[in-house]
């Protein structure tokens, strides 16, 4: 993969270029805020841009817009914002859309979810941060349709909800594939969501369905 | 600054007074020869008065107003008064006493008959008061018959057979004579002085309606010293009575040269200016005291002969028993006086008075705020672009009524007068010009609404200083937030991101080790686990000194919240965007009625509602935990409720024992 990183923090920026380059990926550019991130990611066209949100010269939500506006932009190039937290403002409707990303900056430490994350994102999936999930399948907004799902489905939701596949998620000790595919058929089916065998799109129905319910 | 005019109208002032101190020793000389003419020594002070006064005044005024002929005419009278009295003690010496002494006694004589030059100055006054000028071109045959009359007269004294007395015996010097055919012109000149007396009167007359501000007071103040005319006449009345003829006399010289005293004095006022503005009450307290003298003496009158009936004429009792009861009926006489005339002759402020104390009486009783005082003196002196400013004791600015200071309080066309109450400033009036010609209105008025100025004026004060702590107490919380925002970046994008940063270079480590190496992976690997809970510790940190959530709304952040608590917690909350000082406020009332509900009373399920309406917050929380909760003694509740009142909000606590807690919140929000 080829990929651009922007992040103000020099240190964090080399580790997870560090990372990445293990990892096998080619880093083509890294930049420290958001116009040089727009300058780079025209020039390459990368599979790949991950972004901090906050960076220079406000350090509010520079990253974001620059992800919106890469997307419009470069539809090739995919996003993987990382934030030091949780912020749903504009996370949801990126994400519905596909080939983008949005984790906690710390979970770069499980590096192996890391690079899947990365790797789903550039292929054109998402990835959503399980705390984002979890304010999305808080109780108190859609209790009457979330109440009906048994505790098990709802812990399959949620990684469906943060992009993982049907095999990423039976990689759970406590689930095989075929377990996996029961609950995904059950929760569908109790939220009244087409049953679809493309995982991205089964991940955007669900998201689109928890963005609706949010209110 | 010396000037000649001024050098030589000094100069003939003191000649008018050197000419009469002579005048006065030769009368002294002549009194020795005990002849029977000579003046009374009680009178030299009103001779020495009755040509000093108008000597030093006309003096002053050519030398204030070189261009103003009053001065010249009064410095000319003095001196040619002087001249005619002291004339006759001399006749006296050179004549009688002494004689052949001194030359010309018999000219001396002719002068002392030309008296009737007495009117003579005031006379011209009366034409040209007070700017020197006759009052319209049509007046100038009038003044050319006075000035012709005046001439006549002297004239006829003049080339008269015989001196006026006392020196009717005395021959004539002069060496001309009237023809006896012209006799008739005597008693004419004499009829035509007198017509011009009137005219001069009419002259005033007609100059003070026409008046208007300060030339109004220029007239009062001759029209005044006018008025003692009557007055004096009343006094000689008395004196006659009670001296007999005896002394009537000289009561009339005195009482004539008091006039010229007073008149002098009131051009001098008038021209001059000073104390200009003082005439109203002086016209008010000589009413007030005439009236008050009249009904006195009235009062000791009726005693002495109903006392007189009683204990016998002459008794000491009667006398004792009058003088007391008029010193028992003083002080009421004087104020009834007081408002008789104010009621009379000067209405309006009379009724500002009254207007005035029943608003002081009102504010006493509680019925009226001190502030409306402003309002009050507005009606009260019928200037309806009255305005009054308070002095802040503290900051020495003005401020008006709701304490909004007043930066330039003399900027427009009105004019401005300050309040004083014991000495010390206290407010400032801005009125219409026009209220500058009645002075004694404004002092009697704004006099009679000090005290209740001044309570408002302290009100204004302590209301300003108690928005003002007000105003630092929301202005320190709002720091507070802020600082609580500072820091919660500061461990978001500094130490959070330093500690992810030494986990990923660890796990690069991890990851790269060489074979041979491997035993090391699994300590790495608890190394970077370390990071990781160092950094879940962090994040729960910085929540809690400020949720980063606030940053997408209240809604948000109270979501984030609910799910956080250990027991069940509904959410309602408006998707609004407030002011950030009220969403922080907000989010930790509840946070903290949550943590303080969940602590101490146990709910299963908890409630918070948070709505905008009416242009404030309103939230409510509601627990179904064991109640008995109060503001007072030490709970999170009373810090609650400063965090709220800081922002100019409330907070009500309902807390029945047994029946769960219900701590309803209102802040303003502007929206």
């Amino acid at each position: 993969m080829r990929i651009v990183i922007a992040e103000d923090t020099v240190l964090l920026r080399e580790g997870l270029a560090g990372l990445l380059e293990d990892a096998g990926h080619e880093i083509v550019a890294r930049v420290g805020d958001a116009q040089a991130l727009m300058a780079v990611v025209a020039e390459h066209e990368p599979d790949l841009a991950i972004v901090d949100v906050r960076m220079p010269p406000d350090y509010e939500d520079e990253g974001m817009r620059a992800a919106a506006d890469i997307r419009r932009a470069h539809p090739h190039t995919a996003v993987l914002v990382l934030s030091q937290h949780v912020e749903t403002r504009h996370t949801l409707e990126l994400v519905g859309a596909g080939g983008f990303g949005y984790l906690l900056k710390h979970r770069v430490l499980d590096v192996d979810d890391f690079l899947d994350a990365a790797r789903r994102v550039s292929e054109g999936g998402s990835a959503l941060d399980p705390e984002v999930v979890a304010t999305l399948l808080s109780p108190q907004p859609h209790e009457d349709m979330l109440s009906e799902l048994t505790p098990r489905e709802r812990e399959v939701l949620a990684l469906m909800a943060e992009g993982r596949t049907n095999a990423a998620i039976a990689k759970r000790p406590w689930l095989t594939e075929r377990t996996v595919e029961t609950h995904v058929r059950s929760i569908l089916g109790k939220l009244g969501l087409p049953i679809s065998g493309d995982d991205h799109r089964r991940v955007l129905a669900v998201l689109a369905y928890l963005r609706a319910s949010a209110v | 600054m010396r000037s000649a005019p001024r050098v030589i109208a000094w100069c003939l002032a003191l000649a008018a007074l050197a000419v009469v101190a002579g005048g006065l020793l030769l009368d002294r000389i002549a009194a020795q020869e005990h002849l029977p003419e000579s003046g009374s020594v009680w009178l030299y002070p009103f001779l020495i008065a009755a040509v000093s006064a108008p000597a030093v005044v006309g003096a002053m005024i050519v030398g204030r107003q070189a261009r103003n002929p009053i001065g010249w005419i009064l410095v000319v009278g003095a001196l040619s008064l002087a001249v005619v009295l002291a004339a006759s003690p001399y006749a006296w010496v050179a004549l009688d006493a002494h004689p052949g002494s001194l030359p010309g006694g018999s000219w001396a004589a002719l002068v002392s008959s030309l008296w009737p030059i007495f009117f003579a100055w005031p006379l011209a006054v009366a034409f040209v008061f007070p700017d020197g000028r006759l009052p319209s071109r049509r007046w100038r045959p009038y003044a050319l018959f006075a000035v012709g009359s005046m001439t006549l007269l002297v004239l006829v004294l003049v080339l008269s057979d015989m001196l006026e007395e006392p020196f009717s015996d005395v021959a004539n010097p002069f060496p001309l004579r009237l023809p006896e055919t012209v006799g008739f012109l005597r008693p004419l000149a004499w009829l035509s002085v007198f017509a011009s007396l009137f005219i001069g009167a009419a002259a005033i007359r007609v100059r003070y309606r026409r008046s208007l501000g300060v030339e109004r007071l220029q007239m009062l103040w001759l029209a005044y010293a006018a008025l003692l005319i009557p007055l004096g006449v009343v006094w000689f009345l008395v004196w006659s009575l009670v001296f007999g003829d005896a002394g009537t006399g000289d009561a009339v010289v005195a009482f004539l040269l008091g006039m010229e005293v007073a008149v002098a004095i009131a051009v001098g006022v008038a021209v001059t200016r000073y104390r200009l503005y003082d005439i109203d009450r002086l016209i008010n307290r000589t009413l007030v005291y005439s009236v008050l003298s009249a009904s006195l003496g009235l009062v000791y009158a009726l005693v002495s002969l109903l006392a007189g009936v009683a204990f016998g004429r002459g008794s000491t009792w009667v006398t004792a028993l009058a003088v007391l009861t008029v010193t028992v009926t003083f002080g009421t006489l004087r104020g009834r006086a007081q408002a008789a005339v104010d009621w009379r002759f000067n209405r309006i402020r009379y009724e500002g008075l009254q207007r005035v104390r029943a608003f002081a009486d009102d504010v006493g009783e509680g019925r009226r705020e001190p502030e409306d005082v402003g309002v009050v003196l507005a009606a009260a002196l019928r200037d309806p672009s009255a305005e009054l400013l308070f002095r802040l004791p503290a900051s020495d600015v003005y401020a008006d009524r709701l304490g909004t200071v007043v930066m330039n309080p003399t900027g427009d066309d009105r004019s401005a007068t300050k309040v004083k109450h014991r000495g010390q400033e206290i407010g400032l009036l801005r009125h219409n010009r026009a209220l500058l010609a009645r002075p004694d209105l404004l002092r009697s008025v704004l006099g009679a609404a000090s005290l209740a100025i001044e309570i408002a004026r302290l009100r204004v004060e302590v209301r300003i200083q108690l928005a003002e702590v007000e105003e630092s107490r929301g202005r320190v919380v709002r720091a507070g937030y802020e600082e609580r925002r500072r820091l919660e970046r500061d461990l978001h994008d500094g130490a959070q991101q330093r500690l992810v940063t030494l986990g990923i270079v660890l796990r690069r480590l991890q990851r790269s080790l060489p074979r041979e190496a491997q035993i090391l992976g699994p300590a790495l690997g608890s190394a970077v686990d370390e990071v990781g809970r160092a950094i879940e510790d962090l994040r729960t940190i910085a929540a809690g000194v400020r949720p980063p959530r606030l940053d997408e709304g209240l809604a948000a952040a109270l979501a984030d919240l609910a799910r956080a608590s250990p027991v069940r917690v509904d959410v309602k909350a408006t998707d609004e965007r407030l002011p950030e000082a009220v969403e922080a406020a907000a989010y930790f009332v509840v946070c903290e009625a949550v943590t303080n509900a969940v602590k101490h009373g146990s709910p299963s399920h908890v409630r918070v509602e948070a709505m905008v309406a009416n242009g404030a917050l309103r939230l409510v929380v509601l627990d179904d935990g064991g109640g008995g909760a109060t503001l007072v003694g030490g709970t999170g509740l009373v810090g609650l409720s400063d965090r709220v009142e800081a922002q100019g909000g409330t907070l009500l606590v309902h807390s029945p024992v047994g029946a769960g807690t219900r701590i309803e919140v209102e802040i303003p929000c502007g929206s």
